[in-house]
C-alpha cells in the first residue's frame, strides 16, 4: 500500500514537474560556504560532538563533519548547524541494514 | 531564538547538561517541541544550550527520563533583571522617584512671561494674573483653560483691548494689547495771544479769537495780538485764542572772536596696554615699552568676568592711548569775523524757534584788539512772536 502511494506521488511529481522534496518529504540541505548547514526534514539526532553530527533521515543518515560544530537552532524538522564544516555525507540505508 | 527582543522580554537561560546521553536528550526535547539554540560542547565535553525560561520548566520530565540534570550557567532577559532590581530596593525606588519627580515638576508652571508693549505696568499685570492663579510654581492642573483665563484677565484689565493667555509646556505667556486712547489734551483756559517782544508784524494767522493787529503793524512787548474776548461790551465771551503771528525782531549781538584757535588733533600714533583686574587693582600684562607721548588721549575698556548675572571681582582692562598734537591756527581778522558771525547766527536761530529766518544783518561796530575781533551786530530776524496770556475772570466782567 505504502509503495503504491509512494510510486503514485513520484509519478505525479514527474508529470507535474514539481520539486521532489516537496512531494516526497526528502531532506533538503542548504549550505552556505563552509560555515552553515541547514537540514530540513530530518528525523532526529543520532550523534553530536564538536567534530561530527549524524542526523537520521527517512532512508538513511546524514553526516556533517567539521570542527567546533554548534547547533544554532533545532526544531522538530529543521537543524541549523554552524561551525567549520568540512564534509557532508549521505549514507542511504536502502533495504539493507548497515 | 525567535526575535531577540521577545526572548529578552520573556527571559532565557544558558544551561549545562550533566549526565545522560546528549543525543537522546536533544531528540526528546525536539519531539516535545522545546526550542533549544546554540547547542555546543564545552572543551570538557559538556553540552550547553540556550532555552526560554518557560521551556525550561517543561524540560523537567525529559530530563528525568533521560537521567540527567541541568545547571544554569547564565540568565538573561527582563524577568531576571526585574528580580535583581527588586533586591535593590533603594535603586528601584530612586528610579521611580525620578520618574515621579519629573512628572510632578512638569505639571508645574515655571515661568510667566508678559509680552506686548503695553502702557499697563508689568507689575500690575502680574498682580492681576496672580489673582487669577497664574504665577510661577503654580500647579498647572489648578489653572482653568486658556480661553476662560484670558477672558477673566481681560475683565480685570479694562485698559487692555485684548488679553491672550498661551500655555506651552511649563511656561505661560500673557500678551496684552493696549486699546489706543486719543491723546490727552490739557483743557485750555480762555486766553489772549500777546507779543513776546517788540516787533513789526509780517504775518497773522488766527485760528480762533479775534486778530487785533495787521501786517506791518508795530507792536510792543505785551500787546494783544489775537484777542480771546469775542462780542461787544454787553455780550462777550472768552475763548481760547489760537494762531500764529510772525514778526520782524531785532537782536543786537556783541561778538568776541579770537584771532588764533587751538585744536587738538590725533596724529594717528597709538599704543595698547592690557591689564588684569583683581579687585580694585590692575596688573599690566601687555604693552610694556611703548612710547611716551607728550600729549595723549586714553580710551579705556573694562571687561569684568560675569558668572550668570553676577559680576566677579576680576577681569581685564584695555587701554588705547592715542597721541594728540595741539595745532594753533592763526586767523586773519576777516576770517575771525566770519567765524564769529557764523556762531552768532547759529545761536540766534537756535533761540528763535523752528521757523525763524534771519532776514538781514548789519555790523554796527568793528574793532580788533588784544588778539580778538570785537563786533557789534544787529540781526533782523523773522520769528513767531506770540505767547499765551490767560484771561482773568475779573477782566471778562
Amino acid at each position: 500500500m505504502m509503495r503504491v502511494s509512494r510510486k503514485l506521488r513520484k509519478w505525479t511529481a514527474t508529470i507535474l514537474d514539481l520539486p521532489q522534496d516537496v512531494v516526497l518529504d526528502l531532506p533538503r540541505i542548504t549550505m552556505i560556504g563552509g560555515l552553515q548547514v541547514t537540514v530540513e526534514n530530518h528525523r532526529g539526532i543520532l550523534h553530536f560532538s564538536p567534530e561530527l553530527l549524524r542526523l537520521a533521515m527517512d532512508n538513511g543518515e546524514l553526516e556533517v563533519t567539521g570542527q567546533d560544530l554548534i547547533i544554532r537552532n533545532i526544531g522538530a524538522e529543521e537543524v541549523f548547524v554552524e561551525g567549520k564544516i568540512m564534509g557532508v555525507r549521505l549514507q542511504p540505508r536502502g533495504k539493507k541494514p548497515q | 531564538m525567535k526575535g531577540t527582543w521577545v526572548a529578552m522580554l520573556r527571559g532565557y537561560v544558558g544551561v549545562k547538561l550533566i549526565g545522560g546521553e546528549a543525543e537522546a536528550f536533544l531528540n526528546a526535547a525536539t519531539s516535545e517541541r522545546i526550542g533549544l539554540w546554540n547547542i555546543a560542547f564545552t572543551p570538557r565535553g559538556e553540552l550547553t544550550f540556550g532555552i526560554m525560561v518557560s521551556d525550561f520548566f517543561r524540560l523537567r520530565p525529559v530530563l528525568r527520563r533521560n537521567g540527567s540534570r541541568t545547571r544554569i550557567i547564565s540568565r538573561h532577559g527582563l524577568p531576571f533583571r526585574m528580580a535583581r532590581l527588586s533586591r535593590r530596593k533603594t535603586f528601584a525606588g530612586g528610579m521611580l522617584a525620578f520618574v515621579a519627580a519629573l512628572f510632578i515638576l512638569s505639571t508645574m508652571v515655571w515661568e510667566v512671561k508678559i509680552e506686548g508693549n503695553s502702557a499697563i505696568p508689568e507689575e500690575k499685570i502680574r498682580q492681576m494674573a496672580r489673582a487669577e492663579g497664574i504665577y510661577a510654581y503654580q500647579w498647572s492642573f489648578r489653572l482653568q483653560n486658556a480661553a476662560s483665563l484670558s477672558q477673566r484677565l481681560a475683565l480685570r484689565l479694562p485698559e487692555a483691548a485684548w488679553v491672550g493667555v498661551d500655555k506651552t509646556g511649563t511656561s505661560i505667556k500673557i500678551t496684552v494689547i493696549d486699546s489706543t486712547k486719543p491723546e490727552n489734551k490739557a483743557p485750555a483756559s480762555p486766553r489772549h495771544l500777546v507779543a513776546k517782544t517788540d516787533a513789526v508784524i509780517t504775518r497773522v494767522i488766527a485760528e480762533n479769537g479775534r486778530p487785533k493787529v495787521e501786517r506791518n503793524d508795530r507792536v510792543r512787548k505785551g500787546d494783544i495780538l489775537i484777542s480771546g474776548l469775542l462780542g461787544d461790551e454787553k455780550h462777550s465771551k472768552a475763548v481760547v485764542s489760537k494762531g500764529k503771528v510772525m514778526g520782524l525782531v531785532w537782536h543786537e549781538f556783541r561778538i568776541e572772536s579770537p584771532l588764533s584757535t587751538k585744536t587738538r588733533n590725533l596724529t594717528g600714533a597709538s599704543q595698547d596696554r592690557g591689564y588684569l583686574i583683581i579687585g580694585n587693582r590692575a596688573l599690566q600684562i601687555s604693552g610694556y615699552g611703548g612710547h611716551d607721548f607728550a600729549d595723549s588721549q586714553t580710551r579705556t575698556t573694562v571687561n569684568r568676568a560675569q558668572l550668570w548675572n553676577r559680576w566677579l571681582p576680576f577681569g581685564t582692562m584695555k587701554e588705547h592711548e592715542l597721541e594728540v598734537v595741539e595745532i594753533e591756527k592763526k586767523l586773519t581778522p576777516a576770517e575771525a569775523k566770519e567765524a564769529g558771525l557764523k556762531q552768532a547766527r547759529a545761536e540766534l536761530l537756535a533761540k528763535g524757534g523752528q521757523d525763524a529766518i534771519i532776514k538781514a544783518e548789519k555790523i554796527l561796530h568793528e574793532q580788533t584788539e588784544n588778539g580778538k575781533v570785537l563786533l557789534t551786530v544787529l540781526f533782523e530776524m523773522e520769528q513767531s512772536i506770540e505767547v499765551e496770556r490767560p484771561i482773568l475772570e475779573a477782566s471778562i466782567e
